[in-house]
């Protein structure tokens, strides 16, 4: 049995997050009455309300804060279906409001109120605006000391493991979403929308987001990269299925990618590991040499 | 006089304080201007790192005093205290070196949900209990004195037993914690709910009186707002005149979180709480 002041407490906070007045719930109004105390000038339901009022509107302003381009796609209204329909199924759990958004791409994934025929377009959109939250506040790690890269082998590159940049996040994405966004920000028309393929990188530079468009080969490297494959293999994996002159000039491309990614701060180490390790992160697989 | 008798509990006074806040963190860092010392909200910086804690860094390299005010710690909520906000509350301290902590004296969380806002507790001896023994746990875990904050609030509760003035200097006598005294807060709940603040400044224990904020706020007229939206209204700072007179020279902090205005404005609000402090101890001396 909860104490009373629990039980007032689970009372409260569920009137709070109510979304219409407390006054159109008679039940709920008398239940706010025994307890509310009201005055001369306002009822037990309107002093309720103005902590409901200001539940939505601190959560609703916060989720359009850290989602810009979702807001301009749908519009204010349509953006706040959403953002309410989310808060319902979704009410905020953790202390800071940082962490408001934990479940919004699940949650859109599931989400039927989008717009017909822009549904994948809003869901993508929804899991690029997220990735920024942890790319704006996450922890630094040091920079590459270039000193690793010069004493570097042919050899090594077989076996060493690049490390990227923790907070660096790789999206194939089906439309062009960071133009939403960024137009969004600047408080510019929107571009228009078709399908176009972009394989895009989003990371933090200088304590300020960028994003750098991509070639798909250098996306694939990225994402073996990752994996934990050394560069060597990780460019045979790429090479699989180029032509004879693609793959010929495939070590030109990867050095010139390379040396940009390193520049800007994406490589932040090269570490030696073991052959067995390489191994696994092939996922078994041995690549020849 | 045992350090629980003194004045401030023995805690320094440190002049006249503003908020750190985004909009002027360009402003600071590059003109270093004099300032006693900077209050900052600590959920703003217990993240693993980015701006605000490049920022913060820097500030404290310029020397900056910084005093931590929390939101969300929930002392009056019903579910068990929040070990990794503490732990990482902790850290953060450690961090800021700040020579206490304060937080407001309210529930913010219910059965899972945090809903962000200070929520008012019944002023009742079960409530007054429960948040006493949660304050001490929390004064023995970060090691620093916490300072519990009066809020502003829209409602009351049939259950109450007691005045609000009763009810917070019951609580930090009992858990043997400090009082942030927040002036404003007290005029925007007297409005509220018909009391007189001049009763509650004279009513609270005046040796465990830490720290004092200012701000303004927004009427309605059926209510008013703690907005935090604009000057202090001159009631509010009739109230800190007798605030002063009772308690002395105690650290006061000038709130401004929304429509914030240029530091300059910010640092002219703070020279009239320096004004009136100084007027008033001199009268004292006389
Ligand atoms: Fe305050």
């Amino acid at each position: 049995m909860p104490g009373p002041l629990e039980a007032l407490q689970e009372m409260l906070g569920e009137a709070f997050r109510r979304e219409a007045p407390v006054a159109e719930d008679p039940g709920l109004a008398a239940r706010c009455a025994e307890h509310v105390k009201g005055n001369d000038r306002l009822t037990p339901a309107e002093q309720v309300d103005l902590y409901r009022r200001q539940f939505w509107m601190r959560h609703l302003g916060s989720l359009e804060e850290d989602y810009p381009g979702l807001r301009a796609l749908l519009g204010a209204a349509a953006f706040e279906a959403f953002c309410r329909a989310y808060l319902q199924a979704h009410p905020p759990a953790s202390f800071t409001l940082r962490d408001l958004g934990d479940d919004i791409v699940t949650f859109a994934e599931g989400h039927a109120g989008f717009p017909e025929g822009q549904e994948a377009l809003c869901r993508e959109l929804v899991r690029y605006e997220h990735a920024f939250i942890d790319v704006l506040d996450g922890a630094e790690p040091p920079p590459l000391d270039p000193a690793r890269l010069a004493v570097m082998t042919e050899e090594d590159w077989g076996t060493a493991r690049v490390v990227l940049h923790p907070l660096l996040r790789r999206f194939r994405l089906a439309y062009p979403v960071h133009e939403i966004r960024d137009a969004a920000r600047a408080g510019s028309a929107l571009p228009e929308v078709t399908l176009k393929a972009v394989c895009l990188l989003l990371f933090r530079r200088d304590l300020t987001m960028r994003w750098m468009e991509v070639d798909p080969l250098a996306l694939t490297l990225l994402d073996a990269l990752a994996r934990g494959v050394p560069l060597l293999p990780a460019c045979e994996l790429c090479a699989a299925g180029l032509s004879e002159e693609e793959t010929a000039q495939l070590g030109e491309r990867v050095q010139g990618w390379f040396a940009h990614w390193a520049s800007s701060g994406l490589i932040v180490n090269v570490a030696h590991i073991a052959p067995q390790d390489a191994v696994e992160a092939l996922g078994g697989e041995v690549v020849p040499h | 006089m045992s350090p629980s008798e003194k004045p401030r509990l023995g805690l320094p006074d440190l002049g006249v304080g503003v908020g750190l806040r985004r909009k002027h963190h360009e402003h600071i860092l590059t003109n270093r201007p004099a300032v006693d010392w900077f209050e900052i909200i600590s959920e703003n910086y217990m993240v693993p790192g980015g701006r605000p804690m490049v920022t913060l860094d820097r500030v404290l390299g310029l020397d900056y005093r910084l005093i931590q005010h929390g939101v969300s710690l929930c002392i009056g909520g019903s579910e068990p205290l929040d070990r990794d906000y503490l732990r990482r509350l902790k850290e953060l301290v450690r961090r800021t070196r700040t020579p206490w902590v304060s937080d407001h004296l309210c529930w913010t969380r219910a059965h899972g949900v945090d809903l962000h806002d200070l929520l008012p507790l019944p002023y009742t001896e079960e409530a007054l209990r429960h948040v006493a023994g949660r304050a001490r746990m929390v004064q023995d875990t970060l090691e620093v004195p916490l300072l519990l904050e009066n809020v502003s609030s829209y409602l009351t509760y049939t259950a109450s037993t007691m005045t609000e003035w009763e009810f917070l200097s019951g609580v930090v006598e009992e858990a043997d914690c400090g009082l942030l005294l927040d002036v404003n807060n007290i005029y925007v709940s007297g409005y509220n709910h018909g009391f007189d603040g001049a009763t509650y400044v004279d009513a609270i224990p005046a040796h465990r009186v830490v720290q004092i904020h200012l701000a303004g706020h927004t009427n309605y007229g059926k209510y008013i707002i703690d907005t935090h939206s604009d000057p202090v209204i001159e009631p509010v700072w009739e109230l800190y005149r007798r605030a002063c007179a009772r308690l002395g020279p105690v650290s006061t902090l000038i709130e401004w979180d929304e429509d914030i205005p240029s530091f300059e404005a910010l640092l002219a609000e703070a020279d009239k709480a320096r004004a009136i402090r100084d007027e008033v101890e001199r009268a004292r001396a006389a």
